[in-house]
């Protein structure tokens, strides 16, 4: 082959031709990446690039009124392992000590863990969980078992961390302090007080910090500051006292454990101030164990019974339509209202007796009489009273979830000659037990209503963030004739009415018990599984009240008794009685600036001779000895006064009401 | 006088301005893929710009002194810089430091000097030497192997220092051979043992086989002169299947397993999805964050210092190998295409130039020095998009390093040198 011009320029041809087709393929290349993928590739790869990190704020404690920590959140950590990545070396030589350090960490066999690793690695299995929920200390003793402790990539140390919301308390109150919890689809449950406060107080802000990748799931921060900083939640200082509550939750649980009763609640609230001291809720599961299940106290409303004939009685009273001496004949026990009967628990009835009486014996005939007597014509009257006592609607507590009263109303389906005679003894309406105490607790703050209150005030540290005060709902609910009279009737239920059983000499109380049916919609049903619901209501002490208090139980095993004084009356005695003598008694200090009499005594002296003797010498025997010095120096004559010894003036050298001349010298013995 | 300051500046101005705009466009990327918070400094030695900055004020030293050195200089003393390249590239054995498990650096306190960059010149002046003597005649097969001897040393020396991608840059000496005179036949060799190599990878031995088999025949049976016997057909199948199994066996042990990872991605012979996964992971890893960040660039690129992808260092040796994804996403498509028409550009004008050398040594070293600029070119950017499989060489006048901006620009001003001179030849 010659290497003809010709061949050459083919050659030459061949060369650059081959140069562009490389060019051009590298154009069209880069068309495709840039263009055709382009989009989606770009709008990937932008996402991957800068992405904004959630900084989680720290949310805020629940405190008791006293400062105990009752829902604070901690890092907990899940641990795991990837059995594939570390070497064949490694993974044998440790295996073995990393099993025996679990078996002694976790208490399950080394040889399953050994089994369940291998498996996984065979396997290819990235991820193995080894232990949940681990404290702080227990994660770092798990960082260093073998095999572990080279790392995420020589040993596959994996691990989350994740924090998890506690109740120090255990299950004290737990529903009360409730929770905030957020699903994947970000559904949230709020429940109790965590969960009220969640978003305005205890949540904080979360921050956010803009990182980039550079690569393999790391991330590093743009800047060296937070674009956002995370803001923390305040503290919620709640008005729960850690003792009451203490008191009130395992008198509440002692008695539902005795009784079997499906459920209870007690309240105890602070008389001036509408503060919640405690409030337990206990219900029973499938295996007769009772914990904090639901808020009974503020979300269930049911037929308070017998508690609610105070209000009926108060509103005859307010209206005038009886006086306490009023005689209801209560006849034999039953009575016909509009072809119905209503019965006395009392064999054989009651007869005629006062209006008061009625009360204190609970008479359903008695109270069906009086407000069938008096408002049958105009039943919204009596309604009318309920409302005013803001009976008609919700207290709205800041807890999530408060149960909505219903009373019935003329003209409404539940309405019927019989509602008004109903309402009388507490059926027929519906009130949640925090109502009810809330109205009980009006009486004993002499007629003012007050809602109450869950929550004293949001910290931020130890400033103050907001400060709940008093809230008053009604100034004054009735006259103070009616409201002595109501008081004393509460007080003589408990000397001798249906709380007799209560009675105690060393401090007073004074309530209103309560047995209603409940779930008797069909009669014939209840009458072979009788469901009640026991209650107490009231205050103590009776004269002067500092708490009131109410019990609700709901189904107490009918075999052991179902009367409000027998179920419900004990824990209400049983808080009264601990918060009597655990809570020591304070002398308040009036004033600040009190006198000492001495002080003032001697300082009235020293004042009256300081006038008289002005240029005689005073007589300051059995004087302090400073006193009698500042007196002398303080003459309208120039004195030295020297002094022998301290303490009280024993002998002065000049005698009493001597004229003094300038300059002159007395000496004081003292001792 | 006039004569002899036309001669004095008789370079060829074309091909300085493109290598000027290489270099300055190369600069500006290299500031962008290596900075690290605030450019304050151009000169912070502890940063890779900073030294660029240097690197590229000596380059303008070494252009005058190469261009102030005598044009038959290099004729001369082609044998010597070749041999002194040679003994450089021995002394690695001895005194050489690894750098990324390769042994291609001599360390001279902390500056580092890779001498299988200055090679490539030394290699190119040595062929051009031994074929521009009037008894070389490139269509002997004596002259063929002495001439294969001369690039196949310093690529054996390079290849066993652990720098493959370097050793792959000596086979663009084919193309000067093939312009030279080296027969079709080699050309058409080499491409046959590229297909059947593809072939037995992608398709298996059986399908490769049955492939070879059928064009063998079809050519036989189609052939014009009835020299070659049927025997002899046999024979190149024997080889081709032969050398197919060989492929394949090198493939599956000679390689190391990056290497067999990187042709396999490449031609996509992994079916298991998890394993491809994990592959990705392993290999494309730099592939696939450099197409992002080219692919991120759009039409116009996101501007100087905008890159996202860039500044959040994604991907690894962006100043280096990958500088050209640096392009892709500050600069966007017209930044690419320009930085492709430069180099099409300036191997094209070096390729013109080399045609009108009346020199046969200049114009076989402007050959040399189109064809090694082509395959760095061809080969960088191709491995940037994905187009070829991972090999790690440098963008020529525009990657970040000492040793590779001096070894291209002694390359290209040795020619220029040359070219200036070829008015005194006749």
């Amino acid at each position: 082959m010659a290497t003809t011009e010709t061949n050459i320029l083919n050659r030459l041809y061949f060369v650059s031709g081959s140069l562009f087709v490389f060019a051009l393929a590298v154009v069209f290349k880069l068309c495709s990446i840039q263009f055709i993928q382009g989009d989606a590739y770009r709008e990937l790869a932008e996402k991957r690039t800068v992405k904004d990190f959630e900084i989680p704020a720290n949310r805020g404690n629940v405190y008791s009124a006293d400062g105990s920590l009752l829902a604070t959140s901690i890092p907990k950590y899940d641990v795991g392992i990837d059995p594939v990545t570390s070497s064949n070396k490694n993974f044998e030589t440790y295996i073995r000590p990393l099993c025996d350090s679990l078996e002694a960490f976790t208490g399950k066999s080394a040889s399953s863990f050994q089994n369940k690793l291998r498996k996984a690695r065979e396997t290819d299995n990235q991820y193995v969980l080894l232990a949940r929920d681990l404290s702080y200390s227990d994660f770092i003793r798990f960082r260093e078992f073998p095999l572990l402790n080279l790392g995420a990539i020589r040993g596959g140390f994996v691990f989350s961390q994740k924090t998890k919301r506690e109740h120090p308390m255990g299950r004290i109150a737990e529903r009360s302090i409730g929770y905030e919890k957020i699903d994947e689809n970000g559904y949230a449950t709020r429940v109790g007080i965590d969960g009220a406060f969640g978003i305005k107080y205890l949540r904080g802000e979360n921050g956010k910090r803009l990182k980039q990748k550079i690569g393999n799931g790391q991330w590093k921060p743009i800047a060296d500051f937070n674009q956002i900083e995370p803001k923390d939640g305040y503290d919620v200082y709640t008005t729960i006292d850690v003792n009451i509550q203490d008191i009130a939750h395992h008198s509440l649980l002692g008695q539902l454990e005795k009784y079997e009763a499906d459920h209870g609640c007690v309240v105890v609230m602070d008389v001036k101030t509408g503060e919640i001291k405690a409030i337990s809720n206990l219900g029973r599961n499938k295996n007769g164990f009772y914990y904090e299940r639901l808020n009974y106290a503020v979300g269930e409303s049911h037929e308070p019974g017998s508690t609610f004939k105070v209000m009926a009685v108060m509103a005859a009273l307010e209206d005038k339509v009886i006086d306490t001496s009023t005689i209801v004949d209560t006849k034999n026990g039953i009575k016909y209202f509009y072809g119905r009967t209503i019965s006395d628990s009392h064999r054989g009835g009651y007869g005629k007796i006062s209006a008061a009486k009625a009360l204190e014996v609970s008479s359903n005939i008695g109270l069906a009489t009086i407000i069938d007597d008096n408002y049958s014509s105009s039943p919204n009257k009596f309604l009318d009273k309920l409302n005013k006592w803001r009976l008609d609607q919700p207290l709205g507590v800041s807890i999530i979830g408060e149960g909505k009263p219903d009373i019935a109303k003329p003209g409404a389906s539940n309405w019927s000659k019989n509602a008004l005679p109903s309402m009388a003894y507490g059926y027929n309406l519906t009130l949640t037990p925090l109502q009810t105490l809330a109205f009980y607790n009006a009486i004993a703050n002499n007629g003012e209503l007050i809602k109450p209150r869950f929550i004293k005030a949001v910290k931020s540290f130890d400033k103050d963030i907001e400060v709940f005060e008093k809230e008053v709902l009604v100034d004054n609910i009735c006259s103070d004739k009616t409201l002595l009279e109501i008081q004393d009737i509460l007080k003589n239920i408990v000397i001798r009415g249906t709380g007799q059983r209560m009675y105690s000499e060393t401090f007073s109380m004074a309530g209103k018990t309560g047995t209603a049916r409940t779930d008797y919609a069909n009669f014939e049903e209840w009458k072979k599984d009788k469901k009640y619901v026991s209650s107490f209501a009231g205050y103590f002490p009776a004269d002067n009240p500092k708490y009131s208090c109410i019990v609700v139980i709901h189904e107490p095993s009918t075999e052991v008794g179902y009367y409000g004084a027998d179920v419900s009356g004990p824990v209400f005695k049983r808080i009264a009685q601990k918060i009597y003598t655990d809570t020591p008694i304070i002398e308040e200090v009036q004033s600040l600036d009190f006198k000492n009499n001495i002080v003032n005594e001697d300082f009235g002296n020293y004042n009256d001779m300081a006038n008289k003797y002005k240029q005689l010498m005073p007589y300051v025997v059995g004087m302090p000895a400073m006193d009698a010095i500042a007196l002398l120096e303080n003459l309208q004559v120039n004195v030295n006064v020297k002094l022998n010894g301290s303490g009280v003036v024993r002998k002065q050298s000049i005698d009493k009401h001597q004229k003094l001349k300038p300059n002159q010298t007395i000496v004081l013995e003292a001792s | 006088m006039l004569r002899e300051n036309q001669r004095r500046f008789k370079f060829d101005w074309i091909t300085i301005i493109i290598f000027l705009l290489l270099v300055a466009f190369g600069y500006v990327n290299i500031l962008s893929a290596s900075h690290v918070g605030e450019i304050t400094n151009y000169f912070d030695m502890g940063q890779p710009y900073g030294k660029q900055t240097v690197f590229i004020g000596l380059t303008f030293i070494l252009i005058i002194l190469i261009l102030s050195f005598e044009a038959k200089f290099y004729e001369r003393f082609a044998s010597i810089i070749y041999i002194v390249a040679i003994l450089s590239l021995l002394g690695l054995f001895i005194f050489g430091k690894d750098v990324n498990g390769a042994r291609s650096w001599y360390g001279i306190g902390s500056m580092t000097i890779q001498p299988s960059e200055f090679a490539k010149f030394a290699t190119a002046l040595a062929v051009a030497k031994y074929i521009s003597d009037l008894q070389t005649n490139m269509e002997t097969l004596k002259d063929q192997i002495r001439v294969a001897a001369i690039i196949f040393t310093p690529a054996l020396l390079i290849l066993l220092q652990n720098d493959a991608g370097s050793t792959i840059v000596y086979l663009a000496f084919f193309f000067v051979f093939y312009r030279e005179g080296l027969q079709q036949v080699y050309l058409i060799v080499a491409l046959a043992l590229i297909i059947l190599a593809v072939l037995s990878l992608k398709y298996g031995l059986i399908v490769t086989s049955v492939i070879a088999s059928i064009i063998l025949l079809v050519r036989y049976f189609l052939r014009k002169k009835k020299r070659a016997s049927l025997i002899q057909y046999i024979l190149v199948l024997i080889i081709s299947i032969g050398f197919a199994y060989g492929v394949k066996l090198f493939y599956e042990h000679g390689l190391k397993p990056h290497q067999q990872n990187r042709i396999s991605l490449w031609l996509r012979l992994e079916k298991d999805p998890a394993k491809l996964e994990r592959m990705k992971k392993a290999e494309a890893y730099n592939l696939i964050q450099s197409e992002q960040a080219i692919s991120s660039g759009g039409t116009y690129g996101k501007g100087f210092l905008q890159g996202t992808r860039t500044t959040g260092k994604f991907v690894p040796e962006q100043h280096t190998d990958y500088i050209f994804s640096t392009v892709g996403e500050e600069w966007g498509f017209l930044g690419s295409s320009f930085v492709v028409i430069l180099f099409v550009a300036l191997i094209v004008r070096i390729l013109y130039l080399a045609e009108s050398q009346k020199s046969q040594f200049s114009r076989v070293y402007g050959y040399g020095v189109a064809s090694i600029l082509f395959v760095h070119f061809t080969i960088n950017t191709g491995m940037v998009m994905g187009l070829i499989p991972t090999v790690g060489i440098p963008l020529p006048f525009f990657s970040y390093g000492g040793s590779g901006l001096w070894g291209f620009t002694i390359l290209l001003f040795i020619f220029i040198k040359l070219d200036s001179n070829k008015i005194n030849e006749w």
